[in-house]
């Protein structure tokens, strides 16, 4: 008797659909992720806290005599650093260590469809952000007196932002099997975003050649659009970076599909 | 092996000839157990030495020359730190977290000598990625540095300092996740919190004070002072800081490695 017949007998409960299962299969997810964060979630929060106001404050010991400008480049980019640090970083890690303990298998054998737990974690991964977040724009409004502009669309900037990290960070964690090379790429994108890329310091200050590369990479766009809904006047071509950032959350997202998508 | 041990395998071994076989084949150990680490502690090093040159000027933008004097002069600081305050520290770890610590300790040989080994291993270990971070930074920033002789003791002693604390972390801390957070922790305040690629007196005063009987900023001053002229004052007072750290973290680890659990 195959599966079908199993199913169609009764004996085999039916394959479950519809918007209402996946509402309930993605609440369930979402207590999960959270159950299981549950030590860790509060000193992660912590810590993105931490960094978030670590990179305003921190900078601002270093640079003497720090310019308006700067200061309003720097704050803004240390929101935008530690919106992308949370999926880029810390996702992947995160499922690096799903697989060193062995739990990835089963966390995938749940009878959630696999979209719904996806949206879990990018659930989680936006509770975690959004404090880091918050304490640099304090921070940064303490230190340097910056007059913030919030305009609405800091809602669709944050949330792009953000997704596109996370599916971006998903896919690595995901594509890559060996946990052990993912922590090693999670290492190496820290030292990417933080040093290399235009996000708390302007494209100019890079030699023309890595400021060429990220015309293309997502981290310019995520802070373009970012501090173009909080600040006035230092955003320009908002449009071509949600632009650049659609196409990169859309090849994220095609990547993870594959490789969840397919039976091991 | 004399007639002596044979009959009675209690008697304690000793004598300096006993002292420096010990020593040699600790050293001998320590090389061995870290073969495939070496390489990546000269990569990490030059990552964090001669990357954060380049890193602090794309924040910086234009600077003058005095400024960038300070960030090729503190390069070499920065490259040490990661080898003293975290390597040495989460090797340690790595012995707890795979349940090698006990072994390690009953190997019979006198536990200075175990710890001189690491200590001439680490502290050597350092070096070269040091100076290859700090010929990067000066081609980065083309500055004239004025080398004199006393950068010699300055690296090696502070190299030495580094490696003292982190040991006796390692050693101290039970919890090898507890002493992960540390090293982090010190890898954060030396980036952005201390005065070693920038001059203390742009500091808060408060936050200045603690630095001056932190090691962090005594050890790129006294890197500093063999690498330029007129940049470095108190140069005594932070040999004094550095040799008191030293001190403290021997008489600490001896302690705790010379106490019966």
């Amino acid at each position: 008797m195959t599966a079908v017949e199993l199913a169609q007998t009764g004996s085999l409960p039916q394959k479950r659909k519809g918007a209402i299962h996946w509402w309930r299969s993605y609440t369930a997810m979402l207590r999960w992720e959270i159950t299981n964060m549950r030590l860790l979630l509060p000193i992660t929060i912590l810590v993105q806290a931490i960094s978030g106001a670590g990179i305003v404050l921190g900078f601002g010991l270093l640079i003497p005599a720090m310019e308006p400008a700067t200061a309003k480049y720097l704050s803004t980019g240390a929101v935008v650093v530690t919106l992308i640090l949370v999926g880029l970083v810390l996702g992947p890690q995160l499922v690096a260590q799903q697989r060193m303990s062995g739990s990835y298998d089963f966390m995938w054998s749940l009878p959630v469809p696999r979209t719904a737990s996806s949206a879990a974690w990018l659930s989680l991964n936006t509770l975690i952000a959004v404090p880091g977040m918050v304490a640099a724009l304090v921070a940064a409004a303490l230190r340097y007196d910056i007059a913030f502009d919030i305009s609405p669309g800091v809602v669709p900037a944050v949330l792009f932002t953000l997704i596109t990290g996370t599916l971006l960070g998903y896919a690595i964690a995901h594509a890559i099997p060996n946990p052990e090379v993912t922590m090693v790429v999670s290492q190496v994108m820290i030292f990417v975003i933080f040093g290399f890329s235009p996000i708390s310091f302007p494209a100019e200050n890079l030699p023309g050649w890595i400021a060429g590369l990220h015309r293309y990479l997502p981290f310019e766009h995520m802070a373009n659009t970012v501090r173009g809904s909080l600040v006035d006047g230092l955003a320009t071509d908002i449009g071509h970076s949600y632009l650049v950032l659609s196409v990169w959350a859309v090849l994220a997202t095609t990547i993870t599909a594959a490789v969840l998508g397919r039976r091991g | 092996m004399n007639a002596d041990t044979i009959a009675n395998p209690s008697v304690i071994r000793s004598g300096h000839r006993y002292w420096i076989d010990s020593y040699r084949n600790m050293l001998r150990f320590e090389i061995v157990n870290l073969r495939s680490f070496l390489a990546v502690v000269v990569v990490i090093q030059i990552l964090m030495g001669a990357g954060m040159a380049y890193m602090y000027g794309f924040y910086f933008g234009d600077m003058p020359e005095i400024a960038r004097t300070y960030i090729v002069t503190g390069i070499p600081a920065l490259a040490l730190v990661p080898v003293g305050f975290v390597l040495v520290p989460s090797s340690i770890m790595n012995h707890k977290f795979r349940d090698t610590y006990d072994f390690v300790w009953s190997l019979p040989v006198p536990r200075l000598a175990s710890a001189a080994a690491t200590f001439t291993v680490f502290t050597s270990l350092a070096i070269p990625g040091t100076i290859v971070s700090l010929w990067v930074a000066q081609l980065r920033y083309s500055i004239d540095l004025q080398v004199s002789w006393s950068i010699v003791p300055a690296i090696a002693l502070t190299s030495l300092m580094a490696t003292s604390v982190g040991f006796t972390i390692g050693h101290a801390i039970p919890d090898p996740r507890l002493t992960n957070l540390v090293t982090n922790l010190i890898i954060f305040l030396a980036l952005m919190f201390s005065p070693i690629v920038a001059p203390i007196e742009q500091f808060p005063n408060w936050w200045a004070s603690v630095h001056e009987v932190l090691p962090l900023y005594n050890m790129a001053n006294v890197i500093r002072a063999g690498l330029s002229e007129g940049l470095v004052v108190s140069l005594a007072r932070s040999w004094a800081i550095l040799g008191a750290w030293s001190l403290a973290s021997w008489v600490l680890a001896a302690w705790v490695v010379g106490r019966r659990r």
